[in-house]
């Protein structure tokens, strides 16, 4: 814990807490400032047979009539101490709302991404050891292939074959443990595509590496050879776009969620965002942004004491690059 | 020992040297597939003679056969017919957004790395603010607020899309900024505006464009989630991810899905092929 990696640490959280503020400002903005007001447009709906009279209450009660910044003084300092207001459908506070949910997504989420830790881990296995004629190119294309398929198709095709045609699970019981089980593996095969094409890099060029040609020579055996020597130096890198695919999880799970008829985070948002319940949609994109940030923070500052190497060499830069003083390197997509 | 300890660089160098004008089998088929799909944009009565949007209730939901390449739905209407009528309001949103997303992405990131100083730090906060909100979501909220059809929805997937161009081409244009020539243009007397339009912008967007093409298969997938979730334009239009979203209420008739499905799929495989192709051959 030497000095370098304090002031590194610092900075890193500085950097957070003002993305933080930032995203908050942001979303305040895309969802009060644009064109449209969806909050005069959704309460005088006529539809929603609301008199003017408990329209105005509604504002007055949400302070939207206000000036803007002091709205969003108001709003901030109100997020800032852990209130996120009431929603304006139900008038029930936000964190009642969002707590209701969170288990349900939470555990999709967790098992959505232990599914795509495995199968990464599958692929990854399987590009260093199997015929490099047959399976190698066919394995070596998963990534690819991952990404090109929307993840509502995967949960769809899951739901026909497994659900229709072997009647393994009924799309109504939401909860059950096969349902879960294939809505997590619908919301973690995109998820693996980009852990796997970083673990597949990484482990390429691990084997080529000196120790590993001395291990080999050593006769040792190709699992031992994998999860002994390739897999830890390939799978640190991991941890950092691991960490990066919260974003992917938080997003993709507002699909499956409604591919499956699960209630969750995601259908509080689709819910939200047919009634205009701006409230509700600030909160939940302000934590989402949190929830990124901290995981990315922690990885962030646990990456350098993983990686011994970067402590030898001294100055703090883990691989993906992430303590460069302003942007880093670690672009998703092209590698460069 | 330092060069050990610090790992990596060099290594793709061997791969890319052998690479010659030759094109591979399958992004030949790639370009193929693309071809086509811009063509079933531009003019879709020409591959098809039925009608996306007027049905026959006496065919409705039949199998695929000769007649019916991709079998018929619930209206009676030819899949493969709404496929291909599709196809232009698919492909326009997700050029528009990738535009957006490289205009604007691109400027921040041509800016950041150019001016660097103050200029640099407030735009790199403001792009890890863009990263740090789930894409999709971000996505979500701004079609919300700008309202629900296909533009709004492909407005969104850009600005979504901002922040991945805005750090590619930043860490490209300081990668540039530090070339030799760049020196010599400045020694000859190059303005700084002048180096930065002529000699930088060429150089920097050059790796632009295979993250362009990348982003195009991309924003084709979030525009049909979007879509799928209803915020699109509504269903007399036939965008494919509408088609597999109308045909998820009809699973009995696997079709509905998996024909439009299948479409996307083998669009966006292609557009990823040439993408990487692209960047290899860079």
């Amino acid at each position: 814990m030497n000095r370098s990696y304090l002031d590194y640490a610092a900075k890193r959280i500085g950097q957070a807490v003002i993305v933080i503020l930032l995203s908050y400002v942001f979303t305040f903005i895309v969802v009060s400032v644009l064109p449209g007001d969806p909050i005069t447009n959704v309460l005088r709906d006529p539809q929603n047979g609301f008199s003017e009279e408990e329209i105005q209450q509604i504002i007055a009660a949400q302070g939207l009539d206000r000036p803007v910044l002091v709205q969003l003084w108001a709003s901030l300092s109100q997020f800032l101490s852990g209130d996120l207001g009431l929603s304006m459908r139900s008038n029930r506070p936000v964190s009642t709302l969002i707590a209701e949910v969170l288990p349900s997504t939470l555990v999709l989420a967790t098992s959505g991404l232990a599914v795509a830790i495995v199968l990464a881990l599958v692929i990854g296995y399987g590009t260093q050891f199997l015929p490099r004629r047959y399976g190698q190119g066919l394995l070596r294309g998963f990534p690819s292939l991952f990404l090109s398929v929307p993840n509502f198709v995967i949960g769809l095709v899951l739901i026909h074959i497994f659900g229709f045609q072997l009647g393994l699970f009924r799309v109504i019981n939401a909860d059950s443990f096969w349902a879960t089980f294939f809505a997590a593996v619908a919301l973690g095969i995109p998820v693996s595509a980009q852990i796997a094409e970083v673990l597949i890099a990484n482990l390429d060029h691990e084997a080529r590496q000196d120790y590993a040609a001395v291990a080999r020579g050593r006769g040792i055996s190709q699992s031992q050879l994998f999860f002994r020597h390739l897999l830890k130096p390939s799978a640190l890198p991991v941890v950092t776009v691991v960490a990066l695919t919260i974003g992917e999880l938080l997003g993709g799970s507002l699909i499956t969620e409604t591919v499956y008829g699960r209630t969750g985070i995601g259908s509080l948002v689709q819910r939200s965002v047919t009634t205009q319940d701006l409230p509700v949609i600030q909160a939940v994109v302000s934590l989402a942004a949190v929830a990124f940030v901290v995981v990315n923070l922690i990885a962030d500052l646990v990456y350098p004491l993983l990686d011994p190497r970067v402590k030898l060499i001294g100055t703090v830069k883990p691989r993906p690059a992430t303590g460069d003083d302003t942007f880093d390197d670690r672009v998703e997509g092209i590698p460069s | 020992m330092s060069a050990i300890l610090s790992s990596h660089p060099v290594e793709e160098r061997e791969r890319g040297a052998r690479t010659s004008l030759r094109i591979p089998i399958s992004v030949a088929l790639s370009l193929a597939i693309i071809i086509l799909v811009i063509a079933w944009s531009v003019v879709p009565g020409l591959f098809t003679s039925y009608s996306p949007v007027v049905g026959v209730p006496a065919q409705k939901l039949l199998g695929p056969s000769f007649a019916h390449w991709f079998g018929t739905d619930h209206l009676g209407r030819d899949v493969y017919a709404r496929i291909v009528y599709g196809t232009s309001s698919s492909v326009t949103s997700a050029l528009i957004a990738v535009v957006i997303g490289v205009v604007i992405g691109g400027l921040i990131g041509l800016l950041s790395g150019f001016l660097g100083g103050w200029t640099d730090i407030v735009l790199a906060r403001l792009v890890d603010m863009l990263l740090a909100i789930p894409s999709f979501l971000l996505a979500v909220i701004i079609v919300t607020a700008l309202g629900f059809n296909t533009i709004n929805a492909a407005i969104a997937t850009g600005i979504s899309a901002v922040a991945i161009f805005a750090r590619v081409m930043r860490s490209e244009v300081i990668k540039t900024r530090q070339a030799v020539f760049i020196e010599a243009s400045f020694i000859l007397g190059g303005s700084r505006w002048y180096i930065l339009i002529r000699h930088i912008l060429p150089n920097a967007s050059r790796s632009v464009l295979p993250l362009a093409v990348l982003q195009f298969g991309l924003s084709i997938l979030v525009i049909a989630g979007l879509a799928f979730l209803g915020y699109g334009d509504p269903p007399p239009a036939s965008d494919w991810g509408l088609l597999i979203s109308i045909g998820k209420d009809y699973l009995k008739w696997p079709w509905l899905v998996y024909a439009p499905a299948f479409v996307t799929i083998v669009t966006v495989l292609s557009v990823n092929r040439i993408s990487r192709w692209l960047r290899k051959t860079n």
